[in-house]
């Protein structure tokens, strides 16, 4: 889909309408909306709509970076620990490693 | 329409002989290296041993070792590691410590036997074997510098986590060590001291475990059950026992009373497939075999009712590993549950004696066979000296068994026996005795390893055929001809057998024995021969089941002792079980069919191919029972507390070795170099053409085109 194409009003919609599905625990839906809508937001030249985009936008780029922290954190975590919490480590593992600990 | 067939015909062609010639190629460089045996990871409670190399396995420049200064080198000098360091048996005990506080250098070794340099002694087992399964009152330690231990001559390996992959090559494979010496020669020799930076001869080795840490996180590994990798990375070590009752033994039965015997079956060694054990455990077991054999023909089994007392003859398998065999039925009977047919109580074994290992001793080129029974009790226990009593009156003129009053008893099955029955032994209400032919360390000086063949016992093959009723000449026939002498092995081994058959008669019958049944060294001849040199032999043959079709010979080779895994039953159990069955058993002369309809409490049939090759029903009283740890049956079992046996095999994938010349890494830089700048130099140019296309081309669009309105209008409709 090409937003040039869409009228300023069904912009706004696509961007709230990302955003709301991004609130259901899908931080990727977040981080397309807040680079999809990035131009129109702050590049494009001001039009009524635009700061609502503007707003949802910025929303989204927040969360889906605070989402991306707590990944970070815990895969470090889990990376470095996951030998010595045991049979928790390997329960939580998707792939078990072969021929180490 | 024609051309382009053509033209993809032609490109399905080239295809495959692109193909081929890949093929071809991967020969040309690698050369295979065949009949190695590799060192595998086994795992136990706390810890992981034995080996395993990378996933692509472990790559290292050749260097042999063919005299000492040659470790010197590698340790100070070299400079183009990681190396293969290729070794004989003979240096291997002075080297392998060297080069294990050096695995940085190291890639893996391929060890060979060497028909020059043999070694006079070899073993990888712990300095106390199964020390950690010991019985209260031992005092042998591997960690300690000073004292005794039993496997003096052990490097402990089998029982160590080694960071790097070992090959072994028998001596029938010594043309490979010669292919790589001739590489070596040609490579790596010439201006040894600037060879990093040169091609060099290289070998791989590949032998991926999938096991680690210990066998609590590998079993827990095999049978979670994740989406993506539902792999077994181990399983449990375990096999069958054997047992057999002079006198059937049912749950009303009169002679309750038994004099246990006991003996082992296996051995091990640091490589795959590579388990002789003859000194280990093979004498042992035949002594046990032919000796309950004689007895069989001493006390026919219709006089049972005769007698009060009965002879209930056990093999234990998987000795080597903490003794799973023997912990097994100890904690068996502790539970009233072996075996299954009329359970033992520990109070009706009135003896315990066991075969342990002799056979050390037997390379010796004289007469003497000095025995040694070790007995844990300080205190006179009437049993014992009456069994030693009767044993030494019993022995030929000129040899010797001597009692040993220690609680220091060298590993057998007594420790396991002695550590579930701790009150029982302790107070002398089960007695116990083992046969050794040591006292203070091992006399065999390659105990559980590879090179524990038929030369360590000193064993020559006679082969003397067997009439087809299965009689055996005896030993004094074949003495007074001439085909053996006394200081024969074999001899020497039935003596010992006709021995403890008659004592054991003695014992039984409550007086002592005046026939003429004795152990033939033509059975002892034949029996050595199956278990040590080749499956394919008399006896094994005679004891086979019959079977109606057309079967595969069994192979040239020895059947290896190693307990395997408990997954599925090995051979060497089984032979022994039907050998007994065959030896000691009534032929009965009733049809296949008839023979496995019979039911009579206390014995089983088997249909076995007899001596005549034409079938024969044996009513016998032996049976076998799973040898498989405690810990594996207990549920909830806490893996790390050190009471059972808990050993585990990692399961691998494929174990291969070759040898090739690696490049010296110029070609490959000077390539890797020349790819990355020639893609940067098509960036730039790419970059270069786009900027100035309107120079070049002459309808070429102005950049600024490109995102105008009408020209992402068309670019719309292309994409949406």
């Amino acid at each position: 889909m090409d937003l040039t194409r869409l009228p300023n009003d069904k912009k706004l919609e696509l961007c709230k309408w990302y955003f709301k599905v991004g609130c259901l625990l899908l931080p990727f839906v977040w981080g397309v909306n807040a680079i999809w809508f990035f131009r129109e937001a702050f590049l494009k030249p001001p039009y009524e709509e635009q700061k609502q985009i503007k707003k949802y936008v910025l929303m989204s780029a927040a969360g889906a970076v605070a989402w991306m922290a707590v990944f970070a954190v815990w895969i470090t975590i889990f990376q470095l620990q996951r030998v010595s919490w045991g049979a928790t480590g390997d329960a939580l593992s998707f792939i078990v490693p072969l021929g180490r600990a | 329409m024609a051309t382009s067939n053509y033209l993809v015909l032609l490109l399905i062609f080239s295809c495959f002989c692109r193909y081929g010639n890949l093929q071809r190629l991967h020969e040309k460089i690698y050369s295979s290296i065949e009949g190695g045996a590799a060192c595998f990871r086994r795992l136990n409670g706390t810890h992981q041993t034995g080996c395993s190399s990378g996933d692509n396995g472990a790559v290292g420049v050749v260097h042999m070792i063919k005299e000492m200064s040659d470790v010197q080198w590698l340790l100070q000098n070299a400079t183009a590691g990681p190396y293969m360091v290729i070794l004989s048996t003979h240096y291997f005990s002075d080297v392998i410590e060297k080069i294990l506080e050096k695995p940085e250098i190291i890639a893996g070794i391929l060890l060979h036997d060497n028909a020059t340099g043999s070694s006079a002694s070899f073993s990888q087992e712990s300095k106390c074997p199964n020390e950690y399964s010991s019985a209260y009152g031992s005092s042998c330690s591997s960690t300690s510098p000073v004292g005794i231990t039993w496997n003096d001559k052990g490097t402990g390996l089998l029982r160590r986590d080694i960071p790097f992959p070992i090959f072994y090559l028998p001596i029938s494979r010594s043309l490979e060590i010669d292919k790589i010496d001739q590489c070596y020669k040609r490579y790596n020799v010439i201006d040894q001291a600037n060879q990093k930076g040169r091609p060099l001869c290289s070998v791989q080795l590949h032998s991926f475990m999938f096991a680690a840490v210990d066998t609590e996180v590998c079993l827990r590994r095999s049978t979670s059950t994740t989406l993506l990798t539902p792999t077994k990375v181990c399983d449990p070590l375990g096999d069958h026992n054997i047992y057999y009752s002079l006198f059937p033994r049912t749950k009303d039965n009169k002679n309750k009373e038994v004099t246990l015997v006991t003996a082992r079956i296996d051995a091990a060694s640091l490589f795959d497939g590579v388990a002789p054990g003859a000194a280990s455990s093979v004498v042992g077991m035949v002594t046990f075999l032919t000796a309950a054999a004689a007895l069989s023909q001493m006390i026919p089994v219709k006089n049972a009712s005769s007698y009060g007392q009965n002879v209930l003859w056990t093999l234990f398998n998987g000795e080597a590993f903490d003794y799973i065999g023997s912990q097994r039925v100890a904690y068996d009977i502790k539970m009233g549950a072996w075996p299954p047919a009329a359970p033992l109580s520990v109070l009706d074994i009135r003896l315990h004696v066991e075969v342990g290992q002799i056979g050390g001793a037997l390379s010796r080129f004289d007469n003497t066979w000095p025995l040694y029974a070790f007995t844990p009790y300080i205190g006179d226990i009437p049993a014992i000296a009456e069994f030693l009593n009767i044993f030494g009156s019993n022995l030929r003129p000129n040899k010797t068994i001597s009692p040993d009053y220690s609680s220091n008893i060298p590993p057998s099955s007594l420790h396991s026996f002695r550590r579930i029955f701790r009150n029982e032994t302790e107070s002398g209400a089960l007695p116990e005795v083992l046969l050794t032919d040591f006292k203070a360390t091992f006399s065999n000086m390659f105990y559980n390893s590879a090179l524990d063949d038929y030369d360590n016992i000193d064993f020559k093959y006679r082969n003397i055929t067997i009439d087809n009723k299965g009689t055996f000449i005896p030993t004094d026939t074949l003495v007074a001809n001439g085909t053996f002498k006394e200081v024969d092995s074999q001899v020497k081994i039935a003596r010992l057998a006709t021995t403890l058959a008659r004592t054991l008669y003695h014992k039984v019958a409550g007086k002592e024995y005046t026939g003429n049944v004795s152990v033939s060294a033509h059975l002892v001849d034949e029996m050595l021969y199956c278990f040590l040199k080749s499956q394919a032999c008399r006896l094994i043959q005679a004891a086979e089941y019959a079977s109606s079709g057309t079967e595969e010979k069994p192979p040239e080779r020895p059947a290896p002792l190693y307990v395997g895994v408990a997954a599925w039953a090995s051979t060497a159990p089984v032979f022994a079980g039907h050998l007994l069955a065959l030896l000691t058993g009534t032929p009965l002369p009733v049809n296949r069919t008839e023979c496995y309809d019979m039911s009579v409490p206390g014995f089983s049939q088997y249909y076995l191919k007899g001596w005549d090759h034409n079938g024969v029903c044996i009513q016998t009283t032996m049976n076998m029972s799973a040898a498989i740890s405690p810990a594996f049956t207990i549920p909830n079992y806490n893996m790390k507390s050190g009471e059972y046996s808990t050993w585990t095999e990692s399961v691998w994938q494929t174990m291969w070795a070759r040898m090739f010349v690696a490049s010296s890494g110029v070609g490959a830089r000077v390539a890797a170099v020349c790819g990355a700048l020639a893609t940067l130099l098509a960036g730039l140019l790419t970059y270069w053409l786009q900027k100035h296309a309107a120079r070049i081309f002459i309808d070429a669009p102005a950049q600024s085109i490109v995102n105008d309105d009408a020209a992402s209008g068309i670019l719309r409709t292309v994409n949406c």
